[in-house]
């Protein structure tokens, strides 16, 4: 009993250092010139919707003096 | 796209990093510290409740509620959109369907929904006891400010409680405020009104009839000239802005007199530098030119005008030479300007408080009229007197409500107005007369003696004399005892140290406010101030009119916050406590929270109102036209088909007789060139029929399609039954005549019988005949007259010279306080009177002293954009706040040379009575040599000392600073008692 | 394809501060980040003439340009958009900026530097349209509602326009022709070019 808890302790820190190098192959590395941020759904949203675009030209007739 | 042409690097670099210097970078750099005392608890407070309303409805943006609204700061009456979830105010998006702003809003109005997340609010009634803020439930305030009320009542009468509305109250609940006073007992009750536009009201109204703007903003579309007279639209009417430099593009002319050169003079085609209180002066030089020349409308004189012969004689005296030595404008500018609107007709003219607030405004206002009448320019549209108002309801309050000179529409107060509104309330006149004090009779002012209730009350510029002054010299029993405040800021008076003196003299304050106001820390006193948690227009509904007539419905955006009630109630509360609120509530709905109907206040308005025409305007036909604002043309203001086809937006004052006539409200007055029916008409017959044996009814000019083709008198019964048009009311009518005539003991209840009034119809009866347009409660008069396409109220000459008035024909006086000290034996003031309104007016006795000496520079005031009168509701905004963080006042670099002063520094300004207040130096050629100008919106400091521990514990305004108005002198108009801020006197030196 | 540009009419700008308080409204910035200012020049003089600036979404924009960590990123119409995940608020934008438009928030003691901050043309940043993480670091995302920015849309001469550049230039076109006299559009071409 006495070597059982250090031994689960040492388990642990190997799991732990083991996950500690994983490398996600999601996170953003930076390369010079090119945006490696979140996509904004929104960049897309405004190339492709039409319904989108024809809203925000309806509503700048808001700004017309009428 | 090659639109654009490339401008130098240089210049715009420059500025857009900031170093330019400019009025902003000014502020931003003296404001430092106060900026980063709110950095420090800069957790949005709408965040938390954005988060919260989330929280509630589980995601974003489902359960949204829209409503709209009209933004409350000035009286352009923006609609604003606001989007509410779960009970708060999450959104706030442009109204771009409304016809008056189309979307538009300037840094308050895009500001509004602050007013939703004001964590400086008075949260709950509280009370000052030994200097600490303590808490009281509204049932506790309520009684113990009812009792001390009661117990001053008893000892020295009505007239010692001094009670002051609000131009910021919805037109439901200003008239509300008004009735209060009349079943209190009392004509002690004004609001700012009179120290925004009373001077105009006066002068206008006894020049053509009514006292109003007479065309609109959207109208200006049309104009070919303006001319601006201390008026600084650009930062006190922003969005009017968009409608006057339309009419710019459009060609007009503009033209703007000022003593500064204002952000409205920087879009002029001619700017001309006026001496401030010499506006007189200036208007007889432009008309000089005119009638030198002959550019005068003769036509329309002749038919239109009467008395401008006694105006040439004084216009005489102002050849080009005089009018430069005394309004310091170049003789060539005078000549060009009269020249360009004399060939750019039709011409407006705009004028605000840099015409009104003077001890002769009443006389600027006529002369402006003056020139207006000799241009021909009135009932035109692109013409007329656009006078712009202040306060988003100051309007709709002049109109029904809290006026120490008058009852709901102008009425006046004499017995025959007291009966009138008695009638329309449902109250027994003798009841309502015994609640006044009928113990003595006082000076009326023009040495007659008479009762408190004919006599108007202590106006809102005086209630610190009401005070101070020996009771021996005022028309009442005894001082003021005791005020109540309901939306008002005392820091927009002038006499400040008399101000404080006066108020720890009281017996009792009470300030009725969303916030706690500079009235609350102003005074030494440790005890008897009360605070009542009061709503803005953004926590109830109701009705309110804005500059050009038109009322607008607002919705209620949010729930009353904190434990603040709106102003309706609060009375109905007071009402309660002092038993008349059976009476004063009689047709008056009331619901479970205690909030008496704003809808059923208006329908009583309309019942009472037919002098001005506001009963047409119910609130059904208010919600169709706030429904179907689309349908509105921005220009004309006329709605092209739809379910108000034809109708004018917010049906403009008048929209005659009841709202079954449907009549389409009045877009521009006096307008002769359309049917009475469709908006059209004459002047006011509101002077009678003769003067000095001259007929002073129009000649030769009539309404378009009237029956009656030259001028006529004010339309009664008696002239009915001349013209036979008597048998065109029908008996309902004619019923309601003979009861309002007192031949019928009951007020009739609906319809009568051809044979039962029959009886009435020929009689030739004096008390029948003298039921006239006013005051037939039926609106039968009202209704025939406008068949035959005839104005009720006459058609007459406006008239250039007002018999009646201290100055017949209007004259310069130099002010009280002048720097032209040389002047005043050729253009001195008045002599004293003994009583104005219940309190000596001091003239000569204060000229007699010669201050220019030690006080050598010209002191003005005015406005700036973020903030509204007296500021504590926009300073306590955070978004408006950080934009103007210090108080300071415009100096001449010149001035600023010769006593040593740098840009930025603290300095003493001190005026000629001893208020003296410590701001910031800006030094600046907006002002010229001379003249020095401070904002007026600052409070919360009191000469040299920031009172911001005598605030409740949080409810102090982010921004506080001196009141200009600590420093301001005495001086009040003879006939409105305006009061003097535009043109006084004061030294400045380094702090 | 539509491109979205600001343009200022200098000759309708009364610096009525409604774009800065509108801006505020809807994207709840904190005291002392101002997005968009008006600036005067000539102030008090014969000639005043004021402008509504913020960030202009410049065709090539400089801020992008030298960014040291690419944090920014451009819509097909041209708006200019950054990743605050990213920015690590080294300040080199404001430089290169021509107005001025990037802003430092103090979010902590000293004075030390926050993530750059500055007008979306009210269409939020990357966090997904309309979250609340997009609100609390970028504001309100009005675009993906198929609304325009507030500060144009709220001014009160309808000075400020912000729309597709075409309509925008109509407009504007229309005015100088009824006016007659030289154009007054601060900044256009230096954000825009001569296209």
């Amino acid at each position: 009993m006495k070597r059982t808890i250090p031994r689960i302790l040492i388990l642990t820190v190997i799991a732990l250092a083991l996950a500690g190098c994983y490398e996600s192959a999601s996170v953003t590395r930076h390369e010079p010139g090119v945006y490696k941020g979140e996509q904004d759904p929104l960049v897309n949203k405004l190339a492709n919707d039409d319904g989108l675009r024809e809203q925000l030209d309806q509503r700048f007739d808001g700004q017309r003096d009428r | 796209m090659k639109l654009i042409r490339k401008q130098t690097d240089n210049s715009s670099n420059k500025a857009a990093r900031g170093s330019a210097f400019d009025r902003r970078t000014f502020l931003k750099r003296s404001g430092v510290t106060a900026g980063a005392a709110a950095v420090a608890g800069s957790v949005p407070l709408g965040m938390m409740r954005r988060v919260e309303a989330q929280t509630a409805s589980g995601s974003r943006n489902r359960n949204v509620e829209v409503k709209r609204t009209v933004c409350s700061h000035c009286s352009v009456g923006c609609g604003s959109i606001a989007h509410v979830e779960n009970g708060v105010w999450v959104g706030q998006e442009p109204d771009f369907e409304s016809p008056l702003n189309m979307g538009a809003h300037c840094a308050k109005g895009a500001a509004l929904r602050y007013h939703g997340m004001s964590e400086k609010r008075v949260r709950y009634p509280m009370k000052l006891v030994d200097g600490q803020w303590k808490r009281l439930s509204w049932q506790q305030a309520v009684d113990e400010i009812g009792d001390q009320f009661l117990k001053i009542r008893e000892e020295s009468g009505p007239d010692s409680v001094w009670w002051c509305g609000s131009s910021k109250a919805n037109n439901e609940g200003s008239y509300l405020q008004r009735k209060f006073a009349a079943f209190w007992g009392t004509n002690n009750m004004d609001h700012q009104a009179r120290i925004c536009h009373s001077t105009t009201v006066a002068g206008v109204a006894n020049t053509w009839g009514y006292g109003a703007m007479t065309n609109s903003y959207n109208d200006m579309h049309k104009c070919k000239s303006m001319l601006f007279v201390g008026s600084n639209a650009a930062e006190a009417h922003p969005v009017a802005m968009h409608h006057i430099l339309r009419g710019k593009e459009n060609g007009a002319k503009m033209i703007v007199v000022d003593p500064r050169l204002t952000r409205t003079a920087a879009h002029a085609d001619q700017y001309l530098r006026l001496r401030p209180g010499s506006d007189v002066a200036f208007i007889w030089g432009l008309l000089w030119h005119i009638f030198e020349n002959g550019w005068e409308d003769t036509q329309y004189i002749n038919q239109r005008v009467y008395g401008m012969d006694k105006i040439r004689e004084e216009v005489a005296n102002w050849d080009p030479a005089t009018c430069t030595e005394v309004t310091g404008v170049p003789e060539e500018e005078m000549r060009q300007a009269a020249q360009t609107l004399a060939e750019n007709r039709p011409g407006t003219i705009v004028w605000c408080m840099g015409g009104t607030q003077h001890h002769i405004g009443n006389n600027n206002t006529r002369a402006y009229c003056v020139l207006q009448l000799a241009l021909g320019n009135v009932g035109k549209s692109g013409g007329g007197a656009n006078i712009f108002r202040g306060h988003d309801n100051v309007q709709g309050a002049t109109d029904v409500g809290p006026n120490c000179q008058t009852l709901p529409g102008y009425y006046g107060l004499s017995d025959g107005a007291w009966k009138h509104w008695a009638r329309v309330w449902d109250v027994d006149y003798d009841w309502l007369k015994n609640r006044f004090d009928n113990e003595g009779e006082y000076d009326s002012g023009d040495g007659t003696l008479a009762r408190p209730m004919n006599i108007p009350g202590i106006a809102v510029s005086r209630w610190i004399d009401g005070i101070l002054e020996d009771p021996e010299n005022l028309s009442q029993r005894d001082n003021i005892r005791a005020v109540f405040f309901q939306g008002h800021a005392v820091n927009s008076q002038t006499r400040g140290p008399e101000m404080k003196k006066a108020v720890e003299k009281l017996d009792l304050v009470v300030i009725s406010d969303p916030y706690p106001t500079h009235l609350a820390v102003m005074s030494e006193r440790k005890n008897g101030v009360y605070l009542l948690p009061t709503c803005t227009q953004f926590e109830q509904s109701g009705s309110v009119t804005a500059s050009n007539r038109s009322i607008q419905w607002r919705e209620k955006v949010i729930d009353p916050m904190y434990e603040s009630k709106p102003d309706a109630a609060i009375l109905h509360l007071f009402a309660g406590k002092f038993g008349f609120a059976d009476k004063m509530f009689k047709h008056i709905s009331v619901d479970d929270s205690g909030l008496p109907s704003p809808e059923d206040t208006l329908r009583e308005i309309n019942q009472g109102t037919w002098t001005i025409g506001y009963t047409g305007q119910s609130p059904e036909r208010l919600k169709l036209h706030a429904e179907n604002r689309h349908t509105f043309d921005t220009t004309t203001l006329v709605a092209k088909g739809g379910p108000c086809d034809g109708e004018t937006y917010g049906l403009p004052w008048p929209c005659w007789g009841t709202p079954e006539m449907k009549h389409p409200g009045t877009h521009i007055l006096y307008d002769t060139s359309k049917p009475v029916s469709q908006g059209g008409l004459t002047f006011r017959a509101r002077f009678g029929t003769e003067h000095e044996g001259n007929n002073i009814l129009a000649e030769g000019s009539y309404g378009k399609n009237s029956d009656l083709e030259d001028g006529y008198p004010e339309f009664s019964y008696a002239m009915l039954r001349r013209l036979g048009w008597h048998t065109e009311l029908t008996p309902y009518e004619l019923d309601v005549i003979a009861w309002v005539a007192g031949q019928l003991p009951e007020k009739p209840a609906g319809s009568a019988s051809q044979s039962y009034v029959a009886q009435f119809r020929d009689r030739e009866s004096e008390v029948l005949d003298a039921v006239n347009w006013k005051t037939d409660l039926s609106g039968g008069i009202q209704r025939v007259a406008i068949a035959h396409e005839c104005s009720p109220f006459g058609n007459a000459k406006a008239r250039a010279i007002v018999w009646t008035f201290p100055d017949q024909v209007p004259l310069h006086r130099e002010p009280l306080y002048t720097a032209r000290y040389e002047l005043v034996s050729k253009y001195p003031t008045f002599e004293d009177r003994k009583s104005v309104w219940r309190v000596p007016n001091r003239y000569a006795s204060i000229q007699e002293t010669d201050y220019s000496g030690d006080y050598p520079l010209i002191f003005t005031s005015g406005r700036l954009v973020e903030y509204e009168g007296g500021g504590e509701e926009t300073r306590s905004m955070k978004w408006l706040a950080e934009l103007q963080q210090e108080m300071f006042v415009e100096i001449n670099p010149a001035d600023a040379n010769d006593r040593g002063i740098q840009d930025n520094q603290w300095v003493w300004l001190e005026g000629p009575e001893g208020g003296h207040i410590k701001i910031r130096a800006m030094i600046t050629d907006r002002v010229g040599r001379g003249v020095v100008w401070t904002p007026y919106h600052f409070g919360g400091w009191f000469q040299g000392e920031d009172l911001l521990d005598r605030y409740p514990e949080g409810s102090a305004p982010y921004i506080r600073g001196e009141a200009c108005n600590t420093a301001t002198t005495y001086g009040y108009d003879p006939v409105t008692q305006m009061q003097e801020t535009k043109s006084t006197l004061c030294q400045i030196k380094a702090a | 394809m539509a491109r979205m540009k600001f343009l200022c009419d200098a000759d309708r700008c009364i610096e009525c501060n409604g774009c800065v308080t509108a801006c505020k409204n809807v994207n709840e910035v904190p005291w002392g980040v101002n997005r968009r200012r008006v600036v005067t020049l000539n102030d008090g003089l014969p000639g005043e003439k004021s402008i509504s600036v913020a960030c202009m979404h410049c065709t090539d924009a400089p801020c992008a340009a030298v960014c040291p960590v690419d944090c920014f990123y451009t819509t097909d119409d041209g708006i200019v958009l950054h990743d605050k995940d990213l920015c690590i608020g080294c300040g080199y934008c404001f430089y290169a900026c021509p107005f001025g438009a990037p802003q430092f928030p103090k979010t902590e003691a000293f004075g030390v530097r926050g993530k750059m901050d500055k007008c979306t043309f009210c269409a939020g940043g990357p966090d997904g349209d309309g979250s609340e993480e997009e609100f609390t670091k970028y504001g309100a995302n009005r675009i993906s509602e198929g609304k325009l920015p507030a500060c144009a849309e709220m001014c009160a001469t309808k000075a400020l326009l912000a729309g597709d550049a075409d309509m925008v230039a109509d407009i504007y076109r229309e005015r100088v022709m009824r006016r007659g006299g030289r154009p007054q559009t601060w900044g256009w071409s230096q954000a825009y070019g001569e296209g």
